[in-house]
């Protein structure tokens, strides 16, 4: 019931963000030319829609196999060297840093840009390469949204690690859950606290930004939006006491494989090679 | 700050593929190669254990201080934040630990000390010396103190805080107070906790009688509250009262600090360091229990007529002989030597062998405490009674060394309890009241004081939140009547503009401790585990982070989870901290530590 009350107002939200950006970005002309041939578009992204969903599929009907695999099997709680490295490399923890910026102001935005600008900037691209005339893009697009996912989540059952805020909440605070505790209904269907190295949100983010700049004379509008929301997204991670600078680190890492797998190969060259 | 040498809890590190990259990915390869190819002295290196700050904020707090102070010492101090089930598997079935920091709801006889530090049960899983603490002299003491009645096992219990204190096996670093909200409709004197507490609640009219209908709900938090619902698993039994309400027990032991029904506010300290005669323990399933002191202590136990199982099924003296051969031996006999449960070990050593218990008829058992004395033998009355014809089939072995009746998750458990189980989900978990049990019988005479008006409410409902924000807007949204887990003190403020809600504290004597696995080459050495003791300013933890919501330890016995209402002992001397106001004075410690014979180099504590 609650739950539903959240998501609720995430679906509104983002819809409006969606339709706002889809009109300035794309505009009207494209979308109605997009629309009245939607089937020759599916047809041609149908492979990497498949891959991803298939990938989603697996993460959600594993979940309980794979959070026993993390814990009883592999073990690997990383938390204290994620720390003691950052001890290492700077004086005071990059999260402790920005959260001395803290203000009620910044804690609201932060938070929006976390759930809400982090649901668009997935979503937005998706779209706007959906009305384009080639489908290529919309393909790379996916592609590196699995590939990011894939190498994500296998991590997350290699590691376990704690984010600052579950770490020493004497060092950092958990500003994202102290404000809003209901936000934690809608983290909890798609993650678990112990799922942080890498940041996914910092991957995704990043790759949707690496690859607006990559098509950036067919929506020149969305390289300047994409990485302002990109940014503040990784930041927020880190603001919020959700993630360490290194999980950030390792997330753009991540963007960076993805785009470049994504770049490279499509569904159908890897079907050609394997064939 | 060097922190050049290999540590043995990083072993794991060195040795599996993933630690191997997690260094090289991190960029030390410098410190990885330094630790392979090291091999003078070593620095002294400790994990610490416990959960994450979601679900424990202030065990997360005290680990912080811990941690800046142990490490200020010159030791390589890890700590692993980890999931509560996955801390009580590593720190009480595998034995994989250095330190750990939890909350432990509390001791309630002398004799708890038994099973959590006697040398016979250092291999076994659960509660069982989860230190593998082992002395000849503990173990004399503990032998001791329960054959003795009244001073004189008071003096043998004093000599045993005396020796413990000594060698320190755990710590108590404070009390905390229970903390919680309630609706002001709700009569509760306190956030409740023990299943004895839940039952005068749900016999105690609402103040705004007649607009109430449904359930008592009750707000707690966490991750899986609600996964296992098996009584005798220790990883996870989290939802407070709930496996005691369903799974009544013969007798129930009074709760201290908790007024009832009056709705007044527990003003005095509670104590648990007193005795409870047998006698004040409230008859439950049993309406009469008999003690015969003449020669061997024995106690006669006669069951409520009448009784039944959840499932209709006829509840009988062999289900109770069969709950204490089980708790002894969960596969019954077929495995090499037992396998004891995890749980409720220590108080069924009370009796020699569970075959000793002798079922009279089938209302009636006697069972022989031989030489045990008659408080620390009414504990052994007080676990739950589990149904034979469901748990004598989990017998099975599932495993090497594991059988059904551990491994089950019990879902839908069936006990005999006042409240039945209906149903669970991801936010709620409901208990209904049993229409025709027999301790609802008005005619019998004996039917237990607390339970006086029973039932003022259509069952209990406990509501589940992911987190603690979550759980007190369910109770300022009125979705919740009182809250059951514990409440951080730095989430007080958020009840104090709401006029339909109640804070509600009380002291209580649940402990936040450390605990040394003795088995760690230098937690072996009481030394050692003497000065990590002291490297937390007790005082210091109490005001700042619980804002004076929980009691510091200040006497010996205090300092091992018994406190006293009145403090009358002598203030402990030699567990002072070595500092003021929570800043640790570092020559100070490099000296105790070389007192007891350790070096150090570069500020670095070797071993």
């Amino acid at each position: 019931m609650a739950l539903a009350s959240v998501v609720l107002q995430l679906a509104l939200v983002v819809a409006t963000m969606l339709v706002t950006a889809a009109l300035v970005v794309i505009g009207p002309r494209r979308l109605v030319t997009a629309l009245q041939d939607v089937r020759w578009r599916l047809e041609m992204c149908l492979l990497p829609v498949a891959a991803l969903a298939l990938v989603l599929f697996l993460r959600w009907s594993t979940v309980d196999i794979a959070v026993r695999i993390e814990h009883r099997v592999l073990g690997n709680n990383i938390t204290p060297q994620l720390f003691e490295l950052e001890q290492l490399l700077f004086p005071v923890n990059p999260v402790a840093v920005l959260q001395t910026f803290q203000s009620p102001e910044l804690t609201s935005f932060f938070a929006f840009v976390y759930i809400y600008g982090y649901a668009f900037l997935l979503l937005f691209p998706i779209v706007a390469y959906f009305a384009l005339e080639t489908m290529d893009d919309l393909s790379t697009l996916l592609l590196a949204f699995t590939v990011n996912y894939t190498i994500g989540l296998a991590c997350y059952v290699l590691f376990i690690a704690y984010g600052p805020r579950n770490f020493d909440p004497l060092l950092f605070e958990g500003l994202l859950y102290d404000g809003f505790p209901q936000m934690r209904r809608l983290t909890n269907q798609v993650n678990q606290s112990t799922n942080v190295f890498p940041s996914l949100h910092t991957s995704l983010s990043m790759t949707v930004f690496f690859l607006a700049w990559l098509t950036r004379k067919k929506y020149p509008l969305w390289v300047p939006v994409s990485g302002v929301l990109a940014i503040s997204i990784a930041v927020s991670t880190m603001y919020l006491g959700i993630h360490w600078f290194s999980d950030v680190v390792a997330g753009t890492v991540l963007a960076l494989i993805s785009v470049y797998i994504g770049r490279s190969y499509s569904i159908r060259d890897l079907r050609r090679s394997i064939g | 700050m060097t922190r050049g040498a290999p540590s043995l809890t990083r072993r794991h590190l060195l040795a599996g593929a993933g630690g191997l990259g997690v260094s090289a990915l991190a960029g030390c390869a410098e410190r990885f190669w330094s630790r392979a190819e090291n091999n003078g002295p070593d620095q002294v290196a400790l994990t610490i254990k416990t959960v994450p700050a979601d679900d424990d904020a202030m065990a997360s707090m005290i680990v912080s201080r811990f941690r800046e102070n142990v490490e200020a010492a010159g030791i390589d101090v890890s700590p692993e934040p980890i999931t509560e089930s996955e801390l009580y598997r590593d720190v009480l079935l595998e034995g994989e630990y250095d330190v750990f920091v939890i909350r432990y709801p509390g001791f309630d006889e002398f004799d708890d000390l038994y099973g959590l530090l006697h040398s016979q049960f250092v291999s076994e899983g659960g509660w069982q010396n989860p230190f593998h603490f082992s002395s000849v002299t503990a173990d004399d003491l503990l032998e001791q103190q329960r054959t003795e009645s009244e001073e004189t096992r008071r003096e043998t219990l004093d000599e045993l805080f005396e020796y413990l204190a000594e060698t320190t096996p755990f710590t108590v670093v404070a009390y905390p107070d229970r903390i919680g909200g309630t609706r002001q409709s709700i009569d509760a004197p306190a956030p409740p906790q023990r299943a004895i507490e839940f039952i005068d609640l749900l016999s105690t009219a609402p103040a705004a009688a007649g607009d109430r209908d449904g359930p008592l709900t009750v707000g707690i938090y966490g991750d899986g509250v609600t996964d296992r619902l098996n009584p005798i698993a220790v990883d996870r039994n989290r939802v407070p009262g709930l496996l005691d309400l369903v799974y009544a027990p013969l007798v129930r032991r009074p709760s201290e600090g908790w007024e009832g029904a009056a709705g007044v506010a527990p003003a005095h300290s509670p104590s648990n360091a007193e005795s409870v005669p047998p006698e004040e323990y409230v008859p439950w399933l049993a309406d009469d229990v008999r003690w015969d002191d003449t020669g061997r202590l024995s106690a006669t136990v006669s069951l409520r007529p009448g009784l039944t199982w959840h499932d209709g099924e006829p509840l009988d003296a062999d289900d109770v002989a069969f709950t204490f051969r089980l708790l002894a031996d969960t596969s019954l006999g077929t495995a090499d030597s037992g396998i004891p449960a995890p749980r409720y070990r220590g108080r069924q050593t009370l009796v020699d062998t569970p075959d000793q218990i002798e079922v009279v008829d089938g209302l009636t058992l006697e069972i022989p405490f031989g030489t045990t004395t008659a408080p620390a033998a009414a504990q052994f009355l007080t676990v739950p009674i589990l149904p034979e014809h469901i748990w004598e089939p989990r017998s099975e072995l599932v495993a090497e060394r594991r059988t059904r009746a551990l491994t089950t998750n019990n879902d839908a458990p069936v006990g005999s309890g006042l409240l039945e189980f209906s149903e669970a989900g991801p936010e709620e978990l409901v208990l209904e009241p049993v229409a025709d049990h027999v301790l609802r019988d008005s005619v019998s005479t004996d039917v237990p004081a607390v339970l006086d008006g029973f039932p003022q409410f259509e069952g209990l409902r406990y509501n589940l939140s992911p987190n603690v924000g979550t759980m007190v807007d369910a109770l300022l949204a009125g979705d919740v009547d009182v809250t059951a887990s514990p409440l951080p003190p730095e989430q007080i403020e958020s009840l104090a503009d709401d006029n339909a809600v109640s804070l509600l504290t009380a002291p209580s004597t649940s402990v936040y401790l450390i605990g040394y696995n003795t088995h760690h080459p230098e937690l072996g050495n009481p030394n050692v585990r003497r000065i990590l003791s002291r490297l937390i300013d007790r005082e210091y933890i109490v005001s700042e982070l619980f804002d004076g919501l929980a009691t510091a330890p200040t006497t010996q016995e205090s300092f091992l989870g018994y406190r006293d209402g009145d403090d009358r002992s002598e203030p402990l001397p030699l567990a002072g901290f070595p500092g003021t106001d929570g800043e640790l004075d570092v020559e100070r410690v490099r000296r105790l530590f070389d007192e007891i014979g350790y070096r150090y180099e570069d500020g670095v504590l070797l071993r």
